[in-house]
């Protein structure tokens, strides 16, 4: 790959237009690619991004990925605002005794099997007691963050709910939290350890880190209340667009200046305003769903371009490989203690540790602060250990998020009448039922044929069944206007010319839109094989249809919660279509 | 709605045919050569066509034609008048028919036609009005009947 990359001409920077459109045009096109295959879209983002960066094609350089580092922290902060509107306080009184033992479990578990690996193979390859303790300790705490963004563009994509993806989204979100403060301590311990710590160093750490969470909390808070008195004032979406854009910005670009932690803060505001105002912060979810989509094709493509582990060293990688491990086993066995101790349901037990392999932002982030703390080969293995398991986690991490929900049954619960409606065909929606009328057919069997059904809408046909129009009721009572006409009228007298009909395998959405196109309540469909008439779609059914099978999956993903939590909140917002 | 806007006087004759087929043969050409958008043939086609699907002959000496067409650009009313009756028409009662109203319309004008239908309807229900359009001493007579005020 690196001798194709030399053999490419190489512009010394591409324009940022041409990266960003490039990015989210080809990582659209390979999402798709990648999902007939069932790999979750992220992972094809994330290959796009090893494809155009350093690695291979080497298109994308860091000063690139440093212009478009605004993206990603906009990116971050959609994301950490969509966590926060899962996090309703009623769940977390419910659960959140058992959302904080998975935490403390599945965190702690992952910093001491990573800790006692990486301190074992180092101090097998070095002899150095105390750098191999340093080194486990300071890797192990950076082993206990979990990336939220991928694993929660995974539950996204499978339009997942239930307990396990609530408690996911709980613990993505909280521990963040837990690895700054686990860093704090570690990187201290490890500068005792190697005598590089000063008088001031462990309390400031700790000062430093108590600043960046509650701060960003606070800051999230704040700006969630505020947000909270502006929608009080009703506005269309046209209005609603760009006041949620711009305070998110807003509110991410103070939490960089105030250097707290961005996740947090725009989780915390999102927290904030689905719990004041469930309602009518629904709107505001929606938008941000809407714009979001682009915006994240392009983050994870950033992610995959700076992965770049060329030139590690051996023993590096027999590092990488604890490293792994530990952190694969400590966050498995950590979440299914955590989640049987706290009795959480079977489902939580069995698979949440399969939901907490990604790895990113954080995690690089601390690596990066660890080099600049500890100089030398320790520093340099801190980052290209993480950078390289950053790289297999992001890439094996996403499937087995959804081999995970896919066996917890939750895949396919959390979806709105539009969703459905842009995943199912006309076929599946059609009414056969309706009865075809015959075009001879006098008056009176008309209105008998009628007054059998509740249909709006009846397909007029010939001999041969071939359609030739439609009647429908507006139709059929103008026929009532004088007694003596009813003798003579036939259902080829009332009935109006059918609008072009549709084959059943065209998408339910097209149809639909080409039905309000001709200010139509009804569309007849054809069989795509011979043309014979297969049925009418009829709004009125198919809204119906839709209803009952959203509040079908809402019980039965409720069902999976237990007896107890049969109460689903009323709203929730959710998260982006699938690109 | 103002039966005389769609039957001018020149509308109404007085039947030479005998026939059903005759007669539906004149009425169609009269309505041919008022400018609708379509032709004779064409008229004749798909009048006959209509009354193969059921007889428009409603009984009581009277009958009905009607058909919509594409290419129609406005609905138009012909009367003919048969003193001698129409024996073939294959009317309800099988009673031979005096009066034959005939209504084209455009093929998209659902409620227009239906509207005309009931108005002719209601013009001649009552059996001494049709005895007088039917004895009518002319055509400008039988015209003034059928379309004036109710």
């Amino acid at each position: 790959m690196s001798e194709l990359a030399l053999a490419l001409p190489r512009p010394s920077h591409l324009p940022i237009l041409l990266v960003v459109g490039t990015a989210v045009v080809f990582g659209t096109i390979g999402a798709r690619l990648f999902q007939r295959l069932g790999i979750p879209q992220v992972v094809a983002y994330i290959c796009l991004g090893l494809l155009v960066g350093p690695m291979a094609l080497g298109l994308i350089g860091p000063r690139t990925i440093r212009q478009l580092q605004p993206f990603s922290f906009f990116a971050l902060g959609v994301i950490g605002f969509m966590i926060g509107g899962e996090l309703r306080l009623e769940l977390l009184r419910k659960y959140g005794k058992t959302f904080l033992a998975i935490l403390l479990s599945e965190g702690l578990g992952a910093f001491v099997l990573v800790g006692t690996l990486v301190t074992s193979t180092c101090w097998l390859l070095t002899g150095d007691a105390r750098l191999s303790l340093a080194l486990g300790t300071v890797l192990g705490a950076i082993s206990s963050a979990t990336a939220p963004a991928a694993t929660v563009d995974v539950l996204w994509e499978y339009k997942t709910r239930g307990i396990l993806t609530t408690t996911v989204f709980a613990i993505v979100a909280m521990d963040d939290g837990l690895s700054l403060l686990l860093y704090a301590l570690a990187a201290s311990a490890a500068g005792v350890l190697l005598g590089t710590a000063g008088g001031g160093g462990w309390l400031l750490l700790m000062g430093h880190v108590a600043y960046e969470l509650a701060g960003a909390v606070l800051l999230g808070a704040a700006a969630g209340m505020a947000v909270n008195v502006a929608l009080r004032h009703p506005c269309d979406h046209q209005k609603a667009l760009p006041f949620m854009i711009g305070s998110l910005a807003l509110l991410i670009g103070l939490a960089r200046m105030l250097d707290v932690d961005l996740i947090l803060a725009t989780m915390s505001f999102g927290a904030v305003l689905v719990n004041l105002a469930p309602r009518r912060s629904r709107a505001a979810f929606e938008v941000m769903e809407d714009v979001a989509p682009p915006i994240y094709v392009l983050f994870f493509v950033m992610v995959g371009a700076r992965l770049h582990i060329a030139g590690m060293a051996g023993w590096m990688w027999a590092l990488a490989g604890s490293y792994l491990i530990g952190r694969t086993a400590g966050k498995m066995l950590g979440a299914y203690l955590g989640a049987r101790w706290s009795g959480a349901a079977q489902s939580v037990r069995k698979y949440l540790g399969l939901c907490l392999f990604s790895q990113a932002g954080v995690a690089i982030g601390l690596s990066i602060l660890a080099a600049d703390r500890f100089p030398g080969d320790m520093g340099l293995a801190i980052m290209m250990i993480v950078t390289a398991t950053t790289f297999v986690v992001q890439i094996i991490g996403p499937p087995c998020v959804k081999l995970a929900v896919k066996r917890a049954g939750e895949v396919g619960l959390k979806v709105t009448e539009r969703d459905l409606m842009e995943s199912y065909t006309v076929g599946q929606m059609v009414d056969s039922s309706i009865p075809a009328i015959n075009f001879k057919s006098p008056l009176a069997e008309v209105v008998r044929i009628v007054g059998q059904t509740d249909a709006t809408s009846y397909p007029v046909v010939s001999e041969t069944g071939e359609l030739m129009g439609v009647i429908t009721l507006e139709g059929l009572r103008r026929s009532f206007m004088d007694e003596e006409l009813t003798k003579v009228l036939v259902a080829y007298d009332i009935m109006e010319s059918p609008p072009d009909a549709v084959t059943e395998d065209v998408p339910l959405a097209e149809g639909m839109s080409k039905m309000h196109e001709q200010h139509l309540t009804y569309l007849p469909v054809v069989s795509a094989k011979d043309g014979r008439l297969i049925g009418l779609l009829d709004e009125r059914t198919v809204k119906r249809r839709l209803s009952e099978e959203v509040i079908r999956r809402q019980r039965l993903a409720a069902a999976q919660v237990g007896p107890e939590a049969q109460h689903e909140p009323a709203t929730q917002p959710a998260g982006p279509p699938k690109s | 709605m103002n039966l005389a806007e769609y039957l001018p006087p020149d509308r109404v004759l007085l039947l030479k045919g005998r026939t059903k087929a005759d007669a539906l043969a004149e009425l169609a050409d009269v309505l041919g050569e008022a400018g609708l958008g379509v032709g004779r043939e064409e008229l004749r086609e798909a009048i006959w066509k209509r009354e193969g699907i059921m007889s428009t002959g409603i009984g009581q000496g009277l009958a009905v034609p009607h058909v919509r067409m594409p290419g129609v650009k406005t609905a138009a009313v012909a009367v003919g008048i048969s003193p001698e009756g129409i024996a073939d028409y294959e009317s309800l009662d099988n009673q031979p028919v005096h009066l034959i109203v005939m209504i084209v319309a455009p093929e998209d004008e659902h409620e227009t036609y239906l509207r005309l239908l009931a108005e002719i309807m209601q013009a001649v229900k009552d059996p001494e009005l049709r005895r007088r359009i039917i004895q009518a001493p002319d055509t400008q007579t039988a015209h003034s009947l059928l379309v004036k005020e109710r």
